[in-house]
């Protein structure tokens, strides 16, 4: 009868016993007052562990977490119009700077025939590329490049920093 | 129709669709059962108020890739205990951490004296005991007790086996066992 270690009285407890090895339990525990007393003491155990209350955070917290997560979605939406209105100046440069392009080859080209005005326009267009792309112009459009993508990156880092102070407090 | 009367489904789903503020619903239905898990592994109130609100930005941020192939608390309790791992993974308490379970299931044992045992009150005798159990008994006496869950949902949250949560379960009120017995045997004395 006191064969009934404390696995089984655990399992009985849990009924996580086949028929037989609940059987042999209940037997012994009603047998044997020292089997009896192990259990008693153990639902005793199971009954105050499920009696414990839950403990609660701050009274405010689930108010900080849709703060913290409001700034996040907040922050998030000001990046991308960072980047979105970084990206639209980068392409307004370009554009004048194509159209620009345009109007140099179109000014100083002369009357010609229509059928011949597609492949001069776009030769031309490609000669006054290939100069401006030079050495010499290569490398300063490439330093005013990096100059922009340098201030960009500065502002963001900065803006960033700025919106996290805020948010945090 | 009440927002609290709503699943953790619908809840999830309403939250992908925009609708931040219902997020609130889920974080008031397991701050309280989370908060208690994480004091209880942490053993300190700041860390685990810290903590939970990392796993809820955490899960948040997460929520588009739930596929609801599980329960919505059994995802969130797995970024609760991961979290939890994470805060004590400072040199120190790692290895205060890899020397618990058994031994400090004795250590808890044999630190309770005659005085300890008869002067104070059973409940309050128990909850000191469970707040002070290591790491993974904590975790486990939680998840069965206050959350009331399946051992096989707590082993696919720890990431053991269902055998390991039973014997974890089993040591844990054993150990609650033995101090009470021993409890009653000072009070028979004096």
């Amino acid at each position: 009868m006191n064969n009934i270690n404390d696995e089984l009285l655990n399992k009985y407890l849990d009924d996580d016993l086949s028929r037989e090895e609940n059987d042999l339990v209940k037997i012994s525990i009603e047998n044997s007052s020292e089997v009896k007393k192990r259990y008693e003491t153990l639902l005793k155990v199971h009954e105050h562990l499920n009696s414990i209350e839950k403990e609660s955070p701050s009274i405010d917290f689930t108010k900080l977490v849709m703060k913290k997560l409001n700034a996040k979605s907040v922050i998030a939406r000001q990046q991308k119009y960072f980047l979105l209105s970084v990206l639209s100046m980068l392409g307004l440069i370009i554009l004048c700077f194509v159209g620009y392009a345009f109007y140099q080859v179109i000014s100083s080209m002369q009357p010609i025939q229509s059928s011949e005005i597609v492949t001069n326009y776009s030769k031309n267009l490609g000669d006054y590329f290939s100069n401006f792309f030079g050495q010499k112009n290569l490398t300063i459009f490439g330093s005013v490049l990096s100059f922009i993508m340098l201030i960009s990156g500065y502002f963001l880092y900065d803006y960033q920093k700025h919106s996290k102070k805020t948010f945090s407090h | 129709m009440m927002m609290k009367n709503l699943t953790d489904v619908e809840i999830i789903e309403s939250v992908k669709k925009g609708n931040q503020a219902d997020y609130a619903v889920l974080i008031d239905r397991y701050k309280n059962k989370a908060f208690t898990m994480l004091k209880r592994m942490l053993k300190n109130d700041f860390d685990a108020e810290e903590v939970l609100m990392d796993c809820f930005l955490k899960a948040y941020n997460n929520l588009s890739t739930f596929k609801f192939e599980s329960k919505f608390s059994t995802w969130f309790y797995r970024i609760v205990y991961n979290s939890a791992l994470t805060k004590l993974s400072s040199a120190k308490r790692k290895i205060e951490n890899e020397m618990s379970s058994v031994d400090d299931l004795h250590f808890l044992q044999s630190s309770y004296n005659a005085d300890d045992l008869v002067k104070e009150d059973l409940s309050l005798l128990v909850k000191k005991i469970v707040n002070e159990l290591p790491l993974k008994n904590a975790a486990v006496i939680t998840m069965f007790y206050l959350e009331e869950m399946r051992t096989e949902e707590i082993a696919d949250i720890l990431q053991i086996s269902v055998s390991n949560v039973k014997v974890i379960l089993y040591r844990s009120r054993n150990l609650l066992r033995e101090i009470i017995e021993k409890r009653n045997l000072f009070q028979e004395v004096i």
